[in-house]
């Protein structure tokens, strides 16, 4: 009873006043700081998870991934039809690359005639009709085994915009011979 | 007492978010440099069919009557347009391409606008659509080239043949393209 009484008596006299003040600064200060010092991240948290979904969405949903250099140049094109995952050939200045294999090496923008068959005026490039029909065939038996997976005969070309007709036709041919009829050509969509 | 208990809930609630937030912050530059800037688009082409022998027109069929079949030829002086199986002759240079190159601003290597020759693709367009009023259940178009004709230019006359815009909506013109064997 004497403690109380003397606690009572240590309350200074604007007891009411100093209570209010601190009320006030603790109200204010809630919305910014928490009681432990940390910045409340909750907000930012929900903002980079949804960038993050965002992100992994557009990863998943191209089936064919080119990136572009001096090499490669790709055409633009108002087409609007979107790309499918198919067997890929890339022909750049520099090389014939399928499905990320290194096929051949181009010397300005032209197969050497020891590559093809019928040497200078052939069609047949006889290293990349090896690796066609190889990927035709992984393509057949994952069909085999994988009801969802048909072979279809196409084939995407992603190819430089400089390359000229004449390695376009010995592609085509030469794919043709591996039993890929179709073809897309992927190019950069001028429509956004 | 009151007051304790509500304090303790509200630490249990705070969850520690460092790790994810970790995991988050390296994983969008990961994906942003991963992520392609452009959109991909497909051109859809095909090449020639070997179609039995009856498909072939008798001689003795009148002009109108044979199929369209028609194709465009890319050279070095311009372009010829065949429709059945006869060019479309240009009436100032009978001998020369049905259109030929005219003066105009392509890109050259380094990307700068520079004064070339040019397709005339504008004419070009609308012989296409002049075609297709005369012609409307015809979808085929056969495009073949010079040898040293670069890909951009066939993916120029490809896209010029496939549609065109007329007012806000696109109309078909000749969407299936057939590559064909290089001009001799």
């Amino acid at each position: 009873m004497t403690e109380e009484r003397k606690n009572y008596e240590l309350i200074p006299e604007n007891y009411e006043e100093e209570m209010l003040k601190r009320k006030k600064a603790s109200k204010k200060s809630k919305g910014k700081i928490s009681d432990s010092g940390d910045v409340n991240i909750n907000s930012l948290m929900d903002i980079l998870t949804i960038l993050l979904v965002f992100l992994l969405k557009s990863y998943a949903t191209d089936p064919i991934n080119i990136t572009p250099t001096a090499d490669l140049e790709l055409v633009r094109s108002t087409s609007l039809l979107q790309p499918e995952a198919t067997v890929a050939v890339t022909v750049s200045k520099a090389a014939i690359v399928v499905d990320n294999r290194p096929v051949l090496v181009l010397k300005d923008g032209r197969v050497e005639a020891s590559q093809k068959r019928g040497g200078e005026d052939g069609f047949f490039i006889i290293p990349l009709n090896r690796e066609l029909v190889d990927a035709a065939e992984r393509k057949r038996r994952l069909a085999s085994v994988n009801p969802s997976v048909t072979f279809d005969g196409v084939c995407t070309i992603i190819m430089d915009g400089d390359t000229p007709y004449r390695l376009l036709t010995e592609i085509m041919y030469t794919a043709g011979q591996a039993e890929f009829q179709n073809f897309k050509f992927a190019t950069i969509s001028l429509e956004s | 007492m009151a007051k304790k208990k509500r304090r303790g809930v509200s630490a249990m609630q705070e969850i520690n978010m460092k790790p994810a937030m970790n995991l988050i912050l390296i994983l969008i530059p990961l994906l942003l440099t991963s992520m392609e800037a452009v959109r991909i688009a497909v051109i859809n082409v095909s090449t020639p069919q070997i179609g039995p022998a009856s498909e072939a027109t008798p001689p003795d069929t009148r002009p109108e009557d044979r199929p369209l079949k028609l194709t465009i030829a890319l050279t070095n002086r311009g372009i010829t347009v065949f429709a059945r199986d006869q060019v479309v002759e240009n009436s100032d240079d009978p001998l020369g391409p049905t259109l030929p190159k005219i003066e105009g601003q392509e890109e050259d290597a380094d990307g700068n606008m520079v004064n070339a020759m040019v397709y005339d693709i504008d004419k070009l367009r609308e012989m296409l659509v002049d075609f297709k009023e005369a012609n409307p259940a015809e979808e085929n178009i056969i495009i073949t080239a010079e040898p040293n004709i670069k890909f951009k230019d066939i993916v120029t006359i490809m896209d010029v043949s496939r549609e065109m815009e007329d007012g806000e909506r696109r109309r078909s013109l000749f969407p299936q393209v057939v590559l064909s064997a290089g001009v001799a």
